[in-house]
């Protein structure tokens, strides 16, 4: 019985008859997921350090909509690797049924980090899937769980270059060997169709951040011009539990802190200031952005008139009475440049209750969800 | 062992270890029970019903015909259907925000379903024709 099932096991990987279980397949498929898992590491990691800077470190205010191509990048990108993800886990699968399973203390330490990259893989793209989509089937903090798995998944997927680097160095570089053309026909077709699926994935979501081609985002979780005032909304006045605050007469803007002179000023008060019109996009960390037109006060004037040290670091403070966004540190890069507002309009007309009513912070190259909004306290420090 | 191997194994080995750490020193947001359970579910449910479901449709295709691009056809189908389907079912629906999921994702899809669909025949009928003039 034991013997059957042995000769059954080593058989079993014979069995795949298809041409495509190759190396030179997984060689040019891995190549490929290696470049992109590249790319979402480093934007997620970008935009991991523009939520949480260590330390006093900031980052530039300027170009403009640079995080909104980093993160449409990481999850336009993201789903587009997708396809690439299980393509590449097709082509390998026969090797899961390997025999034996373990050579040697080494390739089971070597299967084993396979096992964690096919594992992180897997949850970082159906994670960060259900997450864009609103879906939060897990009883883990997204953020926290999705941060921490990209670090074991770009570990362990360094770790498997090292060990394959000179198969694929071989199939995609070195190797001189007439290949039958029905082969290389089948091998194309098979690689072309991968593409086309992570082609059509992009086609069918880019337009919820890129704006010309929002007629195709089809199946993005998104639209760039539906919301109030035409604009995308994350929490709204309720979920935030504001609606009735932010409409009360005695609302103050203060400003505190290290300063000179407090401030202290009524919505009215706000409108007869200097007022200023900017052009900004606000980009999301879930990929979707879009741009508006924003009125209000510059932040560093705001700053001047209360005398703040052009080096201190502003904390905008909301309305909203708890959660993970009720504040944001605006460092000085960020609150010195000129398009930084405290905005009381969009397109000319007051904030809607969704997107911030009375007063919201909008700065360029900055995470969307560090756009505070309902403001009602400035502390400088 | 050269010095790249060594590197990279040092590089890729610091960056495990620091997201297994990072993973049990926050705890208390990673919940590593449920983590653990969603990493080894979805391994579980690609490698033990995904892909055999795969092969199963592939061996069933190749009785067909022409069965390359019906085998392509499905398979980029199957993908966008994959990351449809959360947005299709409105799990993240809320009625404080009808700015979240605004489409009609079952219709949408249809459609792509439906342009997929056409191409493959498409293809489909121009290779039976151009066998048929060749043969012809």
């Amino acid at each position: 019985m034991k013997k059957r099932v042995e000769t059954l096991m080593r058989g079993l990987p014979g069995r795949f008859a298809s041409g495509l279980h190759s190396e030179r397949v997984a060689a040019r498929l891995g190549l490929w997921l290696g470049i992109s898992f590249t790319v979402a590491f480093a934007t997620g990691l970008f935009s991991h350090f523009m939520q949480h800077p260590p330390g006093r470190l900031t980052w530039p205010s300027r170009p403009v909509g640079l995080y909104r191509v980093t993160q449409g990048l990481h999850v336009i990108g993201g789903l587009a690797t997708i396809p690439l993800l299980f393509a590449k886990l097709w082509t390998v699968y026969p090797r899961l049924w390997q025999w034996p399973p373990f050579r040697s203390l080494s390739h089971a330490v070597e299967r084993a980090l396979v096992l964690v990259l096919v594992g992180a893989s897997l949850f970082q793209s159906t994670t960060g899937l259900l997450n864009v989509s609103y879906a939060y089937l897990w009883p883990f903090s997204f953020p926290a769980a999705h941060y921490w798995t990209a670090y074991l998944l770009y570990g362990a997927l360094v770790i498997h270059v090292v060990n394959e680097w000179a198969k694929v160095r071989r199939q995609l570089w070195t190797r001189e060997e007439v290949e039958p053309r029905e082969a290389v026909t089948t091998r194309r077709r098979f690689l072309g169709t991968v593409a086309a699926a992570s082609g059509l994935t992009v086609l069918f979501t880019v337009g919820e951040t890129y704006v010309p081609l929002s007629g195709f985002a089809l199946l993005a979780p998104r639209d760039p011009h539906t919301g109030p005032q035409g604009l995308p909304v994350n929490k709204s006045a309720a979920a935030a539990g504001v609606t009735a605050v932010i409409h009360d007469p005695g609302y103050r803007l203060t400003l505190t802190g290290a300063v000179r002179t407090p401030l202290s000023l009524a919505y009215d008060d706000l409108l007869r200031l200097p007022q200023h019109t900017v052009r900004l996009p606000i980009a999301c960390v879930e990929g979707w952005s879009t741009e508006a037109e924003w009125s209000g006060i510059r932040l560093r004037d705001l700053a001047a008139l209360a005398g703040v040290a052009p080096d201190a670091v502003l904390t905008v403070e909301s309305l909203e009475r708890g959660g993970g966004y009720r504040s944001s540190e605006v460092r000085p890069p960020h609150w010195n440049d000129p398009l930084t507002l405290l905005a009381l309009r969009i397109d000319g007309a007051p904030l809607a209750p969704d997107h911030g009513f009375p007063v919201r912070l909008i700065a360029p190259n900055r995470p969307g969800a560090l756009q505070t909004k309902w403001v009602s306290k400035v502390v400088a420090a | 062992m050269n010095v790249a191997r060594s590197l990279g194994y040092g590089l890729g080995g610091g960056l495990v270890v620091a997201g297994i750490a990072g993973l049990v020193v926050d705890a208390r947001l990673t919940d590593p029970l449920g983590w653990a359970l969603w990493f080894g579910g979805l391994i579980v449910a690609h490698d033990g019903v995904l892909v055999p479901l795969v092969l199963l449709t592939g061996v069933a295709t190749g009785r067909l015909r022409e069965p390359s691009p019906v085998r392509a056809g499905l398979t980029v189908a199957a993908v966008l259907s994959f990351l449809a389907l959360p947005m299709v079912a409105g799990i993240g629906r809320r009625a404080d925000n009808p700015s979240l999921l605004p489409l009609d994702y079952g219709r949408n899809l249809l459609v792509v379903l439906g342009l997929i669909a056409l191409v493959t025949a498409l293809t489909v009928i121009a290779l039976r024709l151009r066998e048929s003039r060749r043969r012809g």
